[in-house]
């Protein structure tokens, strides 16, 4: 039984395989993901192996989603900008908002320069917001085939509904 | 034995439905100046994903794909070796070309030779996994690679230079990934 409003939502926009790496904030949607056929999930051993298996997938006439840490987005700059970017391949991407005042100094750093690197690689993005998934996965999934480039939702924790 | 005798020994045994992915630098140039198809993706950057894009493809699809790596390459991208061998796909064919550096960048050596890429592919659980170090027995080790069961691993030793390199591809990016795309859409 699906208990992610994330996951819920992305999948009525018809993605049909979803890699990333885990993040304690996304924890529900994860769960839910565990009900995807085998040859529809793929558990990555890092983000920018999950963004590359997207590209295949994408090349194989799927329609994939990234989910990561935001910590995962450094790792995944140079495979976003010569892979996604430069071939012109659209990948909607999930990403988990760590960073806040109020969060484990680990996250600080990067969380906090998240939403610049975002811009500085002209990677669109919008924030979630509880309540708005539907419209929002829409939005991450139309901007991403629209640009023909990665774009990403900025979410915070989930809570299981 | 070099890099493009090599490249014509494998390019030789494809099938015509077989999909190919070609990693960055000289292979990818090599692949193209050998056999141009719209089957083949040539990679342009993003090193050390050969095996994790090729990845992608062999879990949506029922073609064979086949790798086309570097030893750097495929050092670089031992992460998603683990993930092939972790999720095992039977169509995924894992090719290293293994000249031991980094041949575009001028030559520089990599950890090839210290490290067994055949049992760091076998141990993370690729169903076959060989290193061939003979230009004899390379036709050989090519056919009983593609014969095994996927996901299979060969590193061919390639031990003589390139004359020259390859010209870059007259492709641009997008149509290489939208004509695969297209390609396996027709089917």
């Amino acid at each position: 039984m699906t208990t992610s409003r994330w996951f819920e939502a992305l999948a009525g926009t018809g993605i049909n395989f979803v890699a990333g790496v885990p993040c304690s904030y996304l924890a529900p949607f994860f769960a839910a993901c565990e009900s995807l056929p085998p040859t529809a999930l793929l558990r990555a051993t890092r983000e920018d192996h999950a963004v590359a298996a997207c590209a295949g997938a994408w090349l194989g006439g799927r329609s994939p989603l990234a989910v990561m840490q935001n910590s995962g987005l450094g790792y995944c700059l140079e495979t976003l900008s010569s892979l996604h970017i430069l071939y012109r391949m659209p990948l909607p991407m999930l990403v988990s908002d760590r960073g806040a005042a109020s969060d484990f100094e680990e996250h600080r750093f990067l969380g906090q320069r998240a939403r610049a690197l975002l811009d500085l690689f002209e990677i669109p993005w919008r924030e979630g917001a509880p309540g708005e998934e539907a419209s929002l996965a829409r939005w991450l999934v139309a901007a991403a085939r629209e640009a023909r480039c990665p774009a990403v939702l900025l979410v915070g924790r989930e809570e299981a509904p | 034995m070099n890099r493009s005798d090599a490249i014509r020994i494998c390019l030789a045994c494809l099938a015509a439905d077989d999909i190919v992915v070609a990693s960055d630098g000289a292979i990818s140039r090599e692949v193209y100046a050998v056999l141009d198809r719209p089957r083949t993706f040539y990679m342009l950057g993003s090193m050390g994903q050969v095996g994790s894009i090729a990845l992608g493809l062999a879990m949506t699809r029922f073609e064979r794909v086949i790798a086309l790596d570097g030893d750097g390459n495929f050092l670089m991208g031992t992460g998603g070796a683990a993930m092939i061998g972790g999720v095992k796909p039977a169509n995924l064919y894992h090719l290293v070309l293994d000249n031991g550096v980094y041949g575009t960048t001028g030559g520089q050596p990599t950890l090839s030779r210290q490290v067994d890429l055949a049992a760091l592919a076998l141990g993370v659980g690729y169903r076959w996994a060989r290193r061939c170090f003979s230009d004899m027995h390379a036709p050989g080790a090519v056919e009983q690679w593609l014969a095994a069961r996927g996901p299979a691993f060969l590193a061919l030793a390639i031990d003589e230079p390139e004359e020259r390199p390859a010209p870059r591809i007259p492709l641009t990016p997008e149509t290489m990934a939208t004509r695969l795309r297209a390609a396996l859409e027709e089917g």
